[in-house]
């Protein structure tokens, strides 16, 4: 059974490599700017998605405030540029680390809160923290922050001419916490993390730290949420609190998990391929008329996925029951 | 700020706080009957606003004279949201928290944007109601009769939910199916038409809420999003599972908005109560009146 | 030789209630000793409070020569202490293999290594067959069967069995007892708490029997069961009310 497992784990190392590359050539053939950037989009949100899963779906803490974490890195990114001319590259990285850190600061009340208070105590600190911001004058208060783009440049992270940059490195994003979810699935806090969302007190007797496995899955997850927050500030050169912050984006960031299959290596991929192209769609060809349209398609899009399929669309996917079959 | 700016600030708060606990104590109805967050429950007041709305600008029905009328509409529509939609919800064997507040996030999602296919993201309001604009001089505090009026009927409300739950048949068979779902089946208590008019009474509460909000606030298509989150804050304040701790959580709720308004410039105001929320779970993970 | 477990002068109150009374006992090395007692006698109680559920309102528990009373859960399970839970408490979203690596995990952090582990625990306990099988989808006594496997993955010192004979047809219980057998015979200590009476003291070397929070009597199960209190905690316990 150990050959079993190692050929699925190189197959699906195989497929995410296959995958990469052809994401990584799609750009040379579509030059459409509009569809160009609904694919920067895409691959963010599978990112972030994927990032939200850590925590969310493999440790089964729901957070509905993770747009904090998106926000703190397109902030710190963004104040540290505007502010001390410090390159976002570094930006990005202490977007992280401040990020990890303050979930790890949060988790210490949280985590022993159970399931919805959890849930509505994120929605709650993310709304602090946006009221927070609005009301902070140094850092663009209601009015966010605008980052003029002086010249195209890999440095300064900026590119006006063209937005394959941006789709590369949010392809790298993706990419990396795609690897991550896989590297971690196999290791001691993955089968932790699905020990204490399935079971805490089974897991205490067997010797998991539970509040510490916790801890990291939150570190984890917000760090990798904070880079695709810095990311998106350098992507659209403007932030301001209710864009980066807001609760709807907080939603916005799990649903592509939910849809594809929560707790799962392939559902926030295949969650934000089928969503966010859909929204950018009906929201441009339907929306256009400002009446609505589009988030009535949307929303009853949601709810006929949530309920017809509650384990996501990656089961569709996956291989027969094992209870059927004899020997593997 | 006198004495009395404050005693007047803090009533308008107790009255506001009543009505917050009208909205909670359905979300908590709802939560304690079957463990399920209702996430449009803002959009059901949204509904309840525009009934309302619509019933003054087409028959000049007064609101006063509506909420009965759209606390009864907002009922059907509630048990026709658990038979068609949370009912198979909650049928998911897998993931059923989340399909839980994704379901009903939906569903919230497209009420919205049918408000605003069917009445435009205009903001309405309602001009000429009985008790609109109208103060009332309560012991030399001057309190705003549709508060007044609707922090009233909130009380009324959970009296009458109180005698309904205790009293009744139905009541009791309420509160049977909150404590054991699967048994109540073995002594003939059809399970879905609990839920259904559970969701329905909810429905119907928030509805009451509504009308009678309609009365002094805007109404838009968004106009549920604000006030759902207050509404979550303050059933799990109270306690999930508890209904009168969702009564007493809107008072707190209520009360300390008012409090912070006076305090923090008007903008900040939401972040008193959500400080208020945190400090209260991290000392009693379960709420106030939690037994959950 | 110091006993393995011993929990001396063990009182456990819950808002009024006293659930364990000066209970005072000790378990030695390569033992199989059962806990047995008519209901609401505290043996739940006592078991919860060795596992660490509890932190008991006097008294101290001992394991291995150390003053184990106030480590957590997990940091027992790490000293050598396993259990099952008398509700099956599986990782229902994970395979078999899966929960037992979990408790492998315990030991060693190298992958390759805990699922080596949890193969063997798993043909130990006769699931062997069934590794890649969803927990949720194994039937109730293959998941005390596993409750079992995972504890044992854990390497403990001492297996405190929560009522794992409990409910199963007497085939299932017959191969219960041998999996019981076989468990003492690699060296590990087990306490079990059980109802069974007939299945148990054919299995136990020493029976400790608790009524009402206070241990009544101990000794070699032929001796325990004709003890005359014994038999008057089981058949007054008939007319007690409520557990």
């Amino acid at each position: 059974m150990d050959k079993d497992f190692n050929n699925r784990r190189r197959r699906e190392l195989i497929t995410a490599a296959l995958f990469a590359a052809l994401a990584a050539v799609v750009p040379l053939f579509v030059k459409d700017v509009y569809i160009q950037n609904i694919m920067v989009l895409t691959l963010m949100y599978a990112a972030l998605s994927q990032a939200w899963n850590i925590l969310s779906g493999y440790c089964g803490q729901i957070s509905l405030g993770h747009a904090l974490y998106f926000g703190l890195g397109a902030y710190t990114t963004a104040l540290l540029f505007m502010k001390f001319g410090v390159l976002p590259w570094f930006g990005m990285l202490a977007g992280g680390v401040i990020s990890a850190a303050i979930a790890m600061a949060l988790g210490y009340p949280c985590f022993r809160l159970g399931g919805h208070y959890f849930s509505i105590a994120t929605i709650v600190i993310a709304e602090i923290a946006l009221v927070l911001f609005q009301n902070w004058d140094w850092a663009g208060a209601a009015l966010g922050i605008d980052i003029p783009i002086r010249h195209d440049s890999w440095i300064t992270f900026q590119f006006t001419r063209s937005k394959l940059p941006y789709f590369y490195f949010a392809l790298v994003l993706a990419c990396v916490a795609w690897l991550v979810t896989w590297w971690l699935e196999d290791s001691k806090w993955g089968y932790w993390w699905r020990a204490v969302k399935d079971n805490p007190s089974a897991a205490e007797s067997l010797g998991v730290d539970v509040f510490n496995s916790k801890m990291g899955a939150a570190a984890v997850s917000a760090f990798l949420t904070a880079i695709g927050g810095s990311f998106y500030a350098q992507f659209v050169s403007y932030i301001d609190p209710e864009s980066v912050m807001g609760f709807q984006f907080s939603l916005l960031m799990a649903l592509p998990a939910v849809l594809g299959g929560i707790g799962t290596l392939w559902g926030p991929v295949l969650g934000a391929v089928i969503l966010i192209p859909l929204t950018e769609l009906t929201r441009s060809y339907i929306g256009g008329s400002g009446r609505g349209v589009d988030l009535i398609v949307y929303g009853l899009l949601i709810v006929l996925i949530s309920l017809a399929r509650p384990q996501g669309l990656v089961g569709l996917f996956s291989r027969p029951n094992p209870k059927k079959v004899v020997s593997r | 700020m006198t004495a009395e700016t404050i005693i007047q600030s803090l009533a308008s708060g107790l009255l506001m706080g009543l009505l917050y606990g009208l909205i909670a104590v359905g979300l908590a109805l709802i939560f304690g009957l079957m463990d399920v967050v209702n996430f449009a429950h803002g959009e059901f007041l949204m509904s309840a606003m525009y009934a309302t709305f619509f019933l003054f600008a087409f028959f000049s029905l007064d609101p006063l004279l509506s909420a009965p009328l759209v606390a009864a509409a907002l009922f059907i529509f509630g048990a026709l949201v658990y038979l068609f939609v949370v009912r198979f919800a909650v049928r998911a064997k897998a993931n059923t928290g989340m399909v839980q507040i994704f379901s009903t996030f939906g569903l919230a999602i497209m009420m919205r944007g049918l408000a605003q296919f069917f009445f435009t993201p205009d903001y309405r309001s309602i001009s000429h109601s009985w008790l609109g604009g109208k103060t009332i001089s309560v012991a030399g505090i001057f309190l705003p009769e549709p508060q007044l009026v609707g922090a009233l009927v909130a009380i009324a409300a959970f009296i009458g939910l109180y005698f309904f739950i205790h009293r009744t048949d139905f009541g009791r068979a309420l509160e049977a199916t909150r404590e054991d779902a699967g048994a109540v089946a073995l002594v003939g208590i059809d399970k879905n038409r609990v839920f259904a008019l559970g969701w329905g009474l909810g429905a119907g509460l928030v509805g009451l809420a509504g009308a009678i909000m309609a009365v002094f606030f805007y109404i838009y298509p968004d106009v549920g999003a604000s006030f759902a989150l207050i509404a979550y804050v303050t059933v799990a304040l109270g306690g999930f599972g508890s209904v009168f701790g969702a009564f007493a959580g809107g008072i707190i709720v209520g009360l300390v908005e008012a409090t912070t308004a006076m305090i923090l410039p008007p903008s900040l105001k939401s972040v008193g109560v959500y400080a208020v929320y945190l400090l209260v779970v991290f000392i009693r993970p379960r709420g106030l009146f939690g037994s959950m | 030789m110091t006993a393995l477990l011993e929990t001396r002068g063990i009182t456990q109150r819950f808002s009024g209630l006293v659930a364990n009374s000066d209970v005072s006992i000790s378990v030695g090395r390569g033992e199989i000793v059962g806990l047995i007692g008519p209901n609401g006698a505290g043996k739940s109680t006592l078991f919860n409070l060795i596992a660490g559920v509890y932190t008991p309102s006097e008294g101290s528990i001992w394991f291995d020569g150390e003053d184990v009373t106030r480590l957590s859960p997990a940091a027992r399970c790490r000293r050598g202490i396993g259990r099952t839970f008398q509700v099956v408490k599986s990782f229902e979203s994970m395979s078999v293999i899966d929960n037992v690596i979990v408790g492998a995990l315990v030991r060693t952090t190298v992958m390759r290594e805990a699922r080596r582990k949890a193969h063997e625990v798993l043909e130990f306990t006769g699931l062997g067959a069934r590794a890649p099988v969803l927990a949720s989808d194994l039937v109730p006594a293959e998941k005390r069967r596993l409750e079992v496997a995972r504890a044992l993955a854990t390497e403990p010192k001492l297996l405190l069995l929560d009522e794992v004979l409990t409910g199963l047809t007497p085939t299932e219980a017959q191969t219960g007892v041998e999996l019981v057998r076989r468990v003492r015979d690699t060296g590990v200590t087990v306490l079990m708490v059980e109802h069974v009476m007939e299945i148990v003291m054919p299995l136990v070397d020493r029976a400790i029997v608790l009524d009402l929070g206070k241990v009544l009597v101990e000794g070699k199960p032929t001796e325990v069961v004709r003890d005359p209190k014994v038999i008057t905690a089981y058949l007054g316990d008939r007319h007690a009310v409520g557990a």
